[in-house]
């Protein structure tokens, strides 16, 4: 179709927008704040207690190690003696492979201050640091490094046995790596399912935040209804699901959206009283200089003129409501007797008027700015025409966000060349001087089709006048 | 012609009533809905201008009233309150014409003879009995085509009785409606204006219905 009908369809805060702003407004909105806020103290509690489980983890697996440590410790004391000339042995095999093979991660040593350590085969040429100066009688553990690169666990403990003069001193290690690894698939364990937990929390709370503020977002889409006029007041006030803390919030906004209609009314009240009191002064005015050619009086009708041109047009401005109703306004049956009206006023002019309507369509607005719109125009087109004014309304549905009303006024009159229909939606712009009127009429109409989103356009008529394309919400 | 005047602007009503004395009417004036009121329900009047608001009874109760009393002559409303719904209501309430202030005395004066004209049946601006010429628009009468000279009170007489022609109308009615309420009404003048005219014209259009009153119609003797 055209330009302007877009305008009627489109919706600015459809538009896209760049990815980065639509964060900072995540980040920015209610949602993002209860989420992001959630979030941060859930990550730092997972993180606390991911470290407190790793910990306690280790400590149960090395004291699993160590009880084995200690277990072979008391078994390779256990099988020691010293022989009667001094001679240190055992008397008794310590039958296991894993002291056998060269650095298999199992290693025990038997040292004093004086004699050459007693070692498992395992350990190779390695030997482990016996800290003979640190002597202490009672088994302690520690971590200390092994051959081959290893990380041993040590188990230690000083000595006296019977019948020896010297202070043994036994190790028995084993190598951390399987410790480590099993350490370390906990963690890797412990931290998939740390994430998991963060993201399912992070999910519920979105999905959580989101079902707690669905409210506080069906009250913004009912006050955009109420802004654009497609309702009178906030719908959420009568909806028994309205959680009991909102409540007030609504009823508040009703009660300012109340407040502001009775605010209007006034003010049209006070309008119309203005151009009651206004209008009657400048007839007299008028009447007074009328017929008399002088240089003064010329210029008081002059400036008369123009006043009630400002006065007229400010007035008319000033009632305009532009907004819904929410009830709808029954279209044909005011057309009707808008056009029998028009008929009355054009007087003498025997006008053929024929009005095309389905009865049931509804314009969703106030009475006064439809009466304005298309008592002008059928004015207009009355004025204008030789014989016929024809007008026929549809409701057009098909492709639109909201269902619209096309008004088609037309005239078999003289019509309006292409190039000047744009100048005709000027204020005070008149095709012809010699026409009454006040020039004012489609200034009107236009300001009254804008105020309610729609739009309004000239064409030939196909009665070969002026024809008018008038595009309004339909209720 | 007897127009009422109801506008509580004492201004205002003074020049549409000097208007309205220029073009040839009689008139009464009344500056509140109350008087408007009584005025229209006991004088005969050919037309009414009304404002809207006015004093004690607003304009649209006092038409309102008036019809439900099956008074039926043409009112034109007169007021400041010029959007559609108001001129809708207005129409509804059973006014004949709506002019929105403020207005062009011309504009006022063309739609009140418009508005008389209607009522009486007539169409055009142009009444025309036999050879007999009036034209409403600037109160000049022609026989055959060359001008009669009137008085105005003459002209009045002769307005009504082409206005209602074919209709017989008494020697009361007649005062009634060329002379305004002040008038010290005496029906005797009505026949001297009625012999004046006759002769001026020459032709005979108006005839004495004995005992009712005058009647203005042609019998083309020549058909």
């Amino acid at each position: 179709m055209n330009q302007s009908d877009n305008n009627v369809a489109s919706d600015p805060v459809q538009l896209a927008e760049p990815d980065a702003s639509r964060a900072a407004r995540f980040i920015g909105s209610l949602t993002g704040r209860l989420v992001m806020s959630a979030v941060v103290w859930s990550f730092v509690a997972l993180v606390v207690g991911g470290f407190v489980l790793s910990f306690a983890f280790r400590s149960y697996v090395l004291t699993d190690v160590d009880k084995r440590l200690e277990l072979l410790l008391d078994t390779l004391i256990g099988i020691s003696e010293v022989s009667p000339d001094g001679d240190f042995r055992f008397n008794q095999a310590l039958a296991d492979q894993r002291f056998v093979t060269p650095y298999s991660g199992w290693y025990w040593q038997v040292s004093t201050e004086e004699m050459e350590p007693l070692r498992s085969r395992s350990l190779w040429d390695f030997a482990l640091d016996a800290h003979h100066e640190k002597r202490r009688f009672s088994l302690r553990y520690s971590i200390v490094a092994g051959p081959d690169g290893q990380q041993l666990r040590l188990a230690e403990h000083d000595i006296i046995l019977p019948e020896a003069q010297q202070v043994f001193h036994y190790q028995v290690a084993s190598n951390m790596a399987e410790v480590q690894a099993a350490i370390n698939r906990f963690n890797w364990l412990l931290v998939s399912a740390l994430a998991l937990i963060l993201l399912t929390v992070t999910l519920a709370l979105v999905l959580q935040v989101s079902y707690g503020l669905r409210p506080l977002r069906q009250i913004k889409r009912d006050l955009g209804d109420v802004r654009a006029g497609r309702a009178a007041k906030l719908a959420s006030a009568r909806d028994p699901k309205l959680p009991q803390d909102l409540k007030p919030l609504v009823d508040e906004i009703n009660g300012l959206i109340d407040q502001n209609d009775k605010l209007v009314q006034r003010a049209r009240t006070h309008v119309g009283n203005l151009a009651h009191a206004l209008k009657t002064p400048l007839s007299v005015i008028q009447n007074a200089v009328d017929g008399d050619d002088s240089e003064q009086s010329s210029t008081i009708a002059r400036q008369t003129k123009e006043i009630r041109v400002h006065v007229d047009h400010h007035l008319k401005r000033a009632r305009i409501a532009g907004g819904g109703t929410g009830v709808g306004l029954p279209v044909c049956d005011r057309i009707n007797k808008l056009a029998n009206a028009v008929a009355v006023i054009a007087g003498d002019k025997q006008l053929e008027m024929s009005v095309e309507c389905d009865p049931g369509l509804m314009f969703d607005g106030e009475k006064e700015d439809f009466d304005e719109l298309l008592g002008n125009l059928l004015d207009n087109a009355a004025k204008w025409a030789v014989s016929e004014v024809t007008v026929t309304v549809a409701r057009l549905e098909e492709g639109l966000r909201r269902p619209l009303l096309e008004i088609l006024v037309s005239d078999d009159g003289p019509g309006v060349p292409a190039d000047k229909r744009d100048s005709m939606f000027d204020r005070g712009q008149r095709l012809d001087e010699q026409m009454p009127g006040t020039g004012l009429g489609l200034a009107i109409v236009r300001d009254i089709a804008d105020m309610y989103g729609g739009n309004v356009k000239l064409s030939t008529a196909p009665l070969g006048g002026l024809g008018v394309r008038l595009l309004l919400p339909a209720k | 012609m007897r127009i009422l005047i109801v506008e509580d602007d004492v201004t205002l009503a003074g020049q549409i009533a000097d208007n309205l004395k220029d073009a040839g009417y009689a008139y009464d004036m009344a500056h509140d809905g109350e008087e408007g009121h009584f005025l229209g329900d006991t004088e005969p009047y050919d037309a009414v201008i009304l404002d809207l608001g006015l004093p004690i009874m607003d304009g649209a109760s006092v038409l309102k009233k008036w019809r439900a009393d099956d008074k039926k002559m043409p009112v034109m409303i007169l007021t400041a309150r010029d959007s559609w719904t108001d001129k809708v209501e207005g129409l509804d309430a059973g006014a004949d014409d709506y002019l929105a202030k403020p207005f062009v005395v011309e504009e006022l004066l063309a739609r009140l003879r418009a508005l008389i004209r209607r009522s009486a049946g007539q169409t055009s601006p142009v009444l025309a009995v036999g050879p007999v010429r009036l034209d409403t628009r600037n109160s000049k009468v022609t026989v055959d085509g060359s001008a009669v000279k009137l008085t105005a009170q003459e002209f009045k007489l002769l307005s009504y009785l082409m206005h209602h022609e074919g209709k017989v109308i008494s020697r009361t009615e007649l005062t009634e409606h060329i002379y305004d309420q002040d008038f010290d009404k005496d029906s005797n003048t009505i026949e001297v204006f009625v012999n004046r005219i006759r002769k001026k014209l020459a032709v005979p259009i108006i005839q004495t219905v004995r005992g009712l009153g005058y009647r203005i119609e042609w019998e083309d003797d020549s058909a």
